[in-house]
């Protein structure tokens, strides 16, 4: 499969979700279903590695992409004062997009999925409590709480289907993605959740910056490390290193992920 | 007092639904201190759980299993309670039940991942029942809810709107969830189709009245009784049932009207309170209200006769006559 053919699914996938979760006063007032395109690649590597694919894994990661975008439509309710009609209608497209995946989930019979999907909407929901919970953690419990919301969703869906192979490589470079996301974040003089979490424990940015960027270089040799586990074809591996991946791991300009 | 005199209507049900109170508990539990502290800040609020109540009368219909029952009584409180935290962004409320809600208590975003933890929390327990058709359901129940909210988003302050558009939005709203509670019930307990698809219209118009009844109330109820500022329906611009019959007189019209999506004083809240209270719209509303009680009631008349529709039908009664 080549790097065209892979950009075309993962597209098709974006309008399938699209497509699911249509509705006419969400479409016109909101800004949709949003899910990055790193989280879709990783949700269809299988596929793209040609790994065996039915028609229920392929409805199944759709919904997991559904559910990623119910999260995401949630994470953008801001605390302003009034509330805005946007903000009202993106409280309710969360919730319409949840009940969006349990009802494709449900017709399709796949409850298994609909149970593991909860667990790790669990999971991520209690480690995003945790940027508003005043107890210290250390590096490596930020770094669990960012891996946590990045891939559970996933990783739920590996589960059902036996990727599991693929989890490490898909964490480590979700990490990645994410480490390099708020590398820039800090760069900028921006705030983040994960960037709070890591000043109250490494007190100062400077630490910050220069622990994220030891991170991201031992991710870097981990990740290739991984690619070579998984086996996957050159085609596919050029993809991850230079349009999902960004920063060092690639030469070439990057994505919009980046 | 009210929701006291509620419960002893369902007094039978005690044991069942002390079961059912900690199993909600545990439901919340959670490895996060916040959003357990947040969940159960609203568990403890209380409520009337009538949804579970209907779960449970509706099983008597069948063959009755608690350990079943309880499968469908609990998920269907916990989306009621995931429902209400997100609500309250959505409103901007500061008060429910006479407590400050979670996004006053701590902010909007926890109430999203509260939220969203305790409809997770849901689904992970209905899924320990295995029939698609119970899934079927209740999946499309949660659609449509949720379409009552956008729909009653896009009608915020729309003084205009028709009768037929209210009472679409109240039955997504408030009366499908009722009307599945009942429905589940009977389905986990075996009970036949018909016997179903009566309790499942019962759950219905009995719905549409309770909601109905909730409207009325926020123009009748002192603020105290509410548990949050009487006339908060007019002010957060939904349009309720007395509003629409009031608004037939055209002073109270323009009255409404010209305050309208203001941020108007404490005195003029209570005026337009006042006014809808005097006018025949209260009366008008629960006519509406006391004509879905008698459909519901009727659907009982099909049912077998025993102790469950004995205090359905309290119940219907109580929520015809409920003061707040």
């Amino acid at each position: 499969m080549n790097g065209q053919q892979i950009q075309s699914k993962i597209i098709s996938m974006e309008i399938d979700v699209l497509k699911a979760v249509r509705q006419r006063t969400l479409d016109q007032l909101t800004e949709g279903p949003f899910v990055k395109e790193a989280r879709l690649f990783f949700l269809l590597l299988p596929f793209f590695n040609g790994e065996q694919w039915s028609d229920k894994m392929e409805s199944s990661a759709r919904t997991v992409a559904i559910v990623y975008a119910a999260l995401h439509s949630h994470d953008r309710v801001r605390e302003e004062m009034p509330i805005s009609k946007e903000q009202q209608l993106t409280v309710l497209a969360g919730d319409f997009y949840s009940g969006i995946y349990y009802q494709l989930l449900a017709e399709s019979k796949n409850i298994e999925m609909v149970q593991k999907l909860a667990t790790a909407i669990i999971q991520v929901s209690e480690k995003k409590a945790s940027f508003h919970e005043s107890a210290l953690q250390q590096p490596e419990q930020v770094e669990e709480t960012a891996t946590v919301i990045e891939t559970a969703l996933l990783n739920a869906f590996y589960e059902e289907n036996g990727f599991t192979h693929y989890k490490q490589l898909m964490e480590q470079s979700l990490l990645y993605i994410r480490y390099t996301e708020e590398l820039e974040a800090l760069k900028n003089g921006e705030f983040s959740h994960i960037l709070r979490l890591f000043s109250e424990t490494l007190i100062q940015s400077a630490f910050i910056e220069s622990w994220l960027t030891d991170r991201l270089e031992s991710l870097g040799n981990d990740i290739v490390v991984s690619i070579n586990d998984c086996e996957l074809d050159f085609e596919l591996k050029n993809v991850l290193l230079h349009q999902i991946i960004p920063h060092r791991l690639s030469a070439e300009p990057l994505t919009r992920e980046g | 007092m009210e929701k006291m005199k509620l419960k002893l209507l369902y007094s039978d049900l005690k044991p069942e639904l002390e079961l059912i109170e900690k199993e909600l508990e545990q439901a919340v539990d959670s490895e996060s201190l916040l959003l357990n502290d947040a969940s159960l800040h609203l568990l403890q609020a209380g409520g009337k759980r009538i949804r579970p109540v209907f779960v449970l009368l509706a099983g008597k219909f069948g063959e009755y299993d608690i350990e079943l029952l309880k499968r469908v009584a609990v998920p269907l409180e916990l989306i009621h309670m995931a429902s209400l935290v997100h609500d309250d962004v959505i409103d901007d409320s500061e008060i429910r039940r006479g407590r400050p809600t979670v996004k006053s208590e701590w902010n909007n975003s926890v109430a999203m991942y509260t939220g969203d933890f305790i409809l997770a929390r849901a689904l992970e327990r209905i899924t320990e029942i295995e029939s698609p058709r119970i899934h079927d359901i209740l999946s499309k129940t949660l659609i449509e809810v949720c379409r009552g909210e956008i729909i009653q988003i896009e009608h915020k302050y729309r003084l205009d709107q028709s009768l037929r558009d209210y009472l679409r939005r109240i039955k997504r709203k408030t009366a499908l969830l009722i009307s599945s509670s009942c429905e589940l019930g009977a389905l986990v307990s075996g009970t036949d189709e018909k016997t179903a698809a009566h309790l499942r219209r019962f759950g219905y118009f009995i719905g549409m009245s309770f909601q109905i009844i909730d409207d009325i109330l926020d123009f009748t109820a002192s603020d105290q009784e509410l548990g949050k500022p009487a006339g908060s329906d007019f002010i957060q611009g939904n349009i309720t049932l007395p509003i629409l019959y009031a608004r037939q007189n055209p002073e109270i019209y323009q009255m409404l009207r010209d305050n309208l999506n203001l941020d108007i004083s404490d005195e003029k809240r209570l005026e337009i309170v006042r006014t809808i209270r005097t006018s025949s719209a209260v009366d008008e509303a629960k006519r509406m209200s006391e004509r879905y009680l008698e459909k519901a009631l009727k659907e009982l008349d099909y049912l077998p006769k025993g102790s469950a529709t004995k205090t359905m039908r309290k119940i219907a009664f109580f929520i015809g006559k409920r003061k707040f």
